[in-house]
């Protein structure tokens, strides 16, 4: 599978020297497993079903527009209830079916049960296997989606970050001089403004959504990067090879692109599962603080804040703290593994 | 030269007496008033003494008590500390005396004749005399002060105060009223003139932070911005031994402290860092109340029923936003929101649905009025005609390209949970709710600029049910004002001005029903609950007389206003804090006080 991607052979040996690390690389592979199973969650977790057979046809609800209930012979216009629909053409004995997901509820949805209030304690009976929140709401849904809400906002946080400080990391390392000189003060100046208040403060008066949230971490996050890249950008810089290709000719940017970023890049790999983390991490810090996303988005930080509310219900708190956990150490099994793989010696010792 | 020396005298004489003929005269025949028969509600053995912990969400953003931002929660602290020229018994509802000593009415059915107690000491020493009364109407008419609902109230409905010696003054209004209403709408408190001064520009920031002085019971001594407010008790003050206040206000300092997170505040009443707590919110009293501490003994709980007026707590709609502006999609709202819902789960049947804006005023209310229950048939047929019968593909719908989407602003947290339920339940009929959660301060000031399109809030109540502030049109789409919903309806107004000027009970009744009716037809109030009771936990060296509330009692742990019955036992505190730890058992105390308990809309 790999083998039909170009690698040079440097990456080729740093991935053989990954596949070895075994802690690692079947951490990498549950990791890449739950992703993948999060982006398709409408198709394992939903209460929407995944085939409608009715009256000879079949309708997919899943992806699409809302089917509204008269759409099946019911009296209602908004949208169909698909476990009661199940029921109901169960009850009938008729030819229609429905296909629920394995797990039939949303993250929205206030599943009450007649004269018990919420929340409810996991059961077989009632499907909520990890239990529900306080306002009815499945966990073990809500700790899927929020997990994709997660990942996906740590992924477009670090690829903006990286993109951003990489290109003037690498600026700043190439053209030097007082373009290099101006940019580190300014950036000393930035990394001095505390990020999580200013977040706060802005969140407090506005309420961010995921893109204006994204924007305004990753407006804190780029300074990273660029430190990185300048050492690596002046280090190139100096080489031979990049001589040789000056000397011959080449333009600034067929130089920086061509020759000084893929060597350097390449390394930037190592950071990625840490700023995963970090990305993870500060999404539902925010969150449990009230200062993230809004009502009723589901997410870890919410998740644990209802549960550190509410300790007396042991489910809310443990479901989200075991998950935060579990992945948390998965990714920074991962990017330790990247790491040794990426390192030139056999052996390193830390200090 | 006699007739020169008799026409000097005479022109001296005539001289001499101007100042006398200058002086109003009171009237012949004045049949003052006094009160001293109604029943006292506090203990008279009351312990002075301790510190009482109380706590905030946000510190107050000024401590004026008029002008921008000042019409924040903490003014009921500093408001219960300025006294009246009298005030309402919170239990019979008769009038007593408080900073006048005797009241008389003239026959004009709209001029109430006070007479001072010359007792009467602002906290910083200075006496209390009627040029303060006449500086109360100087000063609410200035426009430094950044109050137009003040300058409009003490222009348009306190007329004038009129000074007949140092403690004698009356207040005329501007309609005849039933006798104990005179006290409630022209009733005024002094201002300092001493402090005060001449007012300028300068006057919202110059005040922001300043001590008012006052001339209750207790007086700001300390106060640490963000952190905390104390008050302390004057150990003089002129009226302690006045019959209403012999056993009140017992504690010797109150602070209020900010803590931002009332789930954290608990943790600190757990740990006897604050004397009591409020557990009128369902998960509070069912889940957090409980443990050791109250399996001991060492907490108690109350839950005391009170009649009084209820606040109007509800999603306000602002008319002036373009989708909120059509009457149907109003009334479709409130169809659609599945209040009951939230009752009977996540408030586990704690609440009552709020009715109307006006609950809770015996006959002023209008008892008629039930608030629009959740009906999905209706909402659809109502929005279909308003012209938004396209559905989009996520179910939520359109009209000329517009979603019908609205955002809902609030400033709790502990709130999520119940308008996420409203919010999914409101899907089915098409519409989408953003919630939006703001900072309480944030979220205040949204309301003010008049920048929301539904914001939920709950306005603290008066004496009778008010009308101009939250639904004349001269509040209407302007900021600083408590016309929410930016209500303009001329036919309103009429009834409103009316209202205000009504002089017969009867006639005012029927306007205030009448008012109420059009409130509810116009939909742009939405209610949402009522608590029929307070109740919450203490520790056990917080005593109580007997009845530990009033029938207007909106929290027993209030220690200012009418309030102030609880005392502090030090004793019992030094032997509960020890017993913390060991294995000693006290009675448990979990009571219900139904005395006052109402079953009337």
């Amino acid at each position: 599978m790999i083998k039909s991607i170009a690698l040079n052979p440097q990456s080729r040996r740093r991935l053989a020297r990954f596949k070895t690390l075994k802690r690692g690389y079947y951490s990498a592979i549950a990791v890449i497993f739950f992703i993948v199973a999060s982006l398709f969650a409408e198709l394992w977790i939903n209460n929407r079903a995944l085939i409608v057979s009715y009256e000879g046809q079949w309708y997919f609800p899943t992806y699409g527009d809302v089917i509204p209930g008269s759409e099946f012979g019911l009296d209602y216009q908004w949208e169909t209830h698909y476990r009661k629909l199940q029921k109901q053409f169960a009850d009938e004995g008729s030819d229609n079916w429905v296909l629920m997901p394995i797990i039939p509820f949303s993250p929205f949805e206030n599943d009450f049960i007649e004269g018990e209030y919420p929340p409810y304690a996991p059961s077989v009976d009632s499907g909520h296997y990890l239990g529900t929140d306080m306002a009815g709401r499945d966990i073990f849904a809500r700790i899927v989606y929020g997990f994709r809400i997660a990942i996906l906002f740590s992924l477009f946080l670090l690829a903006v970050s990286y993109i951003v400080g990489v290109m003037i990391g690498a600026l700043m390392g190439y053209v030097g001089g007082t373009f290099d000189l101006v940019f580190q003060r300014l950036i000393e100046i930035l990394s001095n403004v505390p990020m999580l208040y200013v977040i706060m403060i802005v969140a407090s008066i506005i309420t961010p959504n995921f893109w204006t949230l994204a924007i305004m971490l990753a407006a804190f996050g780029w300074m990273g990067m660029t430190w990185y890249m300048r050492t690596e950008t002046y280090r190139e810089n100096a080489r031979e090879y990049v001589l040789a290709a000056r000397a011959l000719g080449a333009s600034d940017s067929r130089i920086m692109f061509k020759h000084i970023l893929p060597n350097s890049v390449s390394i930037l790999v190592t950071f990625f599962p840490f700023s995963v983390v970090g990305g993870i991490t500060a999404l539902t810090s925010l969150d449990y603080l009230g200062f993230g996303l809004p009502a009723p988005t589901p997410s870890w930080g919410e998740l644990l804040q209802q549960g550190t509310d509410n300790m007396e219900y042991q489910w809310i708190a443990i479901s989200a703290v075991t998950a935060l956990s579990i992945v948390l150490t998965l990714v920074t099994f991962v990017g330790e593994a990247i790491r040794e793989a990426f390192d030139p010696k056999k052996y390193t010792y830390y200090e | 030269m006699r007739n020169v020396s008799t026409f000097f005298s005479g022109v001296l004489l005539f001289l001499c007496s101007l100042p006398l003929l200058a002086a109003n005269t009171l009237p012949a025949k004045l049949d003052w008033k006094t009160n001293l028969d109604a029943p006292v509600w506090a203990d008279p053995a009351a312990a002075k003494g301790g510190t009482f912990t109380d706590f905030v969400l946000v510190f107050p953003p000024t401590l004026r008590n008029v002008g921008p931002d000042s019409n924040s929660a903490f003014r009921s602290y500093i408001n219960a500390n300025q006294m009246g020229l009298t005030s309402i018994h919170p239990n019979t509802h008769e009038i007593i005396p408080e900073l006048a000593t005797h009241w008389a009415y003239d026959p004009d059915g709209k001029t109430v004749y006070y007479k001072l107690d010359p007792k009467a000491k602002w906290s910083d020493g200075e006496p209390v005399t009627a040029d303060d009364f006449l500086y109360t109407i100087e000063f609410m008419r200035s426009p430094h002060i950044n109050a137009p609902w003040y300058n409009n109230y003490y222009t348009e409905q306190v007329l004038d105060v009129k000074k007949y010696d140092a403690h004698t003054i009356s207040v005329t209004g501007a309609v005849a009223r039933p006798k104990d209403e005179l006290h409630y709408y022209y009733g005024l408190n002094p201002t300092p003139k001493h402090f005060y001064g001449q007012l300028n520009e300068d006057f919202t920031k110059q005040y922001n932070w300043e001590i008012i002085p006052n001339t209750g019971p207790y007086q700001i001594s300390k106060i640490k911005k963000g952190k905390y407010v104390d008050f302390s008790r004057k150990k003089d003050w002129w009226a302690k031994d006045n019959k209403y206040n012999v056993g009140r206000f017992n504690v010797d300092k109150v602070r209020v402290k900010v803590i931002r997170d009332a789930n954290i505040a608990y943790k600190h009443f757990e740990k006897g860092e604050l004397d009591s707590f409020d557990l009128v919110q369902p998960d509070f009293w069912h889940n957090k109340a409980k443990g050791d501490i109250y399996d001991k003994g060492l907490v108690e709980k109350f839950l005391f029923y009170n009649d009084m007026p209820r606040s109007a707590s509800g999603f306000f709609l602002n008319t002036a936003n373009p989708i909120l502006a059509d009457q149907q999609v109003r009334i479709a709202l409130a169809h659609a929101l599945n209040f009951q819902r939230v009752i009977e789960t996540v408030l586990r049947n704690d609440y009552e649905r709020l009715e109307a804006f006006h609950t809770g005023y015996g006959e002023y209310s209008n008892a008629k009025l039930s608030a629009r229950p959740y009906d999905l048939k209706q909402a659809n047929a109502l929005l279909d005609k308003a012209g938004w019968q396209q559905r989009g593909g996520d179910g939520i719908r359109m009209k000329d390209g517009q979603r019908l989407s609205l955002e809902l602003t609030y400033g709790h947290k502990e709130h999520n949970d119940r308008w996420s339920i409203l919010k999914q339940d409101a899907i089915k009929a098409g519409i989408e709710i953003n919630l939006k959660l703001l900072d309480p301060s944030a979220h205040y000031k949204t309301i003010m600029q008049k920048q929301h399109e539904i914001s939920a809030l709950g306005w603290s109540t008066g004496f009778r049910p008010a009308f101009w502030e939250h639904f004349h049109s001269e509040n209407a789409n302007k900021p600083q004002t408590n016309n929410i919903t930016n209500t303009a309806s001329p036919e309103m107004d009429t009834l409103i001005m009316a209202y205000r000027n009504e002089t017969d009970v009867n006639k005012r009744i029927g306007m205030a029903q009448q008012l109420a009716q059009i409130i509810h037809d116009q939909g742009a109030f939405i209610p949402s609950f009522k608590v029929t009771y307070t109740r919450g936990a203490h520790w056990r060296w917080l005593k109580f007389p007997a009845t530990p509330g009033t029938r207007s009692s909106g929290s027993l742990y209030s220690p200012f206003g009418d309030g102030g019955l609880f005392w502090i036992d030090n004793k019992t505190k030094v032997d509960t804090m020890k017993a913390r730890k060991g294995s000693a058992q006290y009675p448990v105390v979990s009571t219900t006080y139904d005395q006052f308990k109402t079953s009337s809309k």
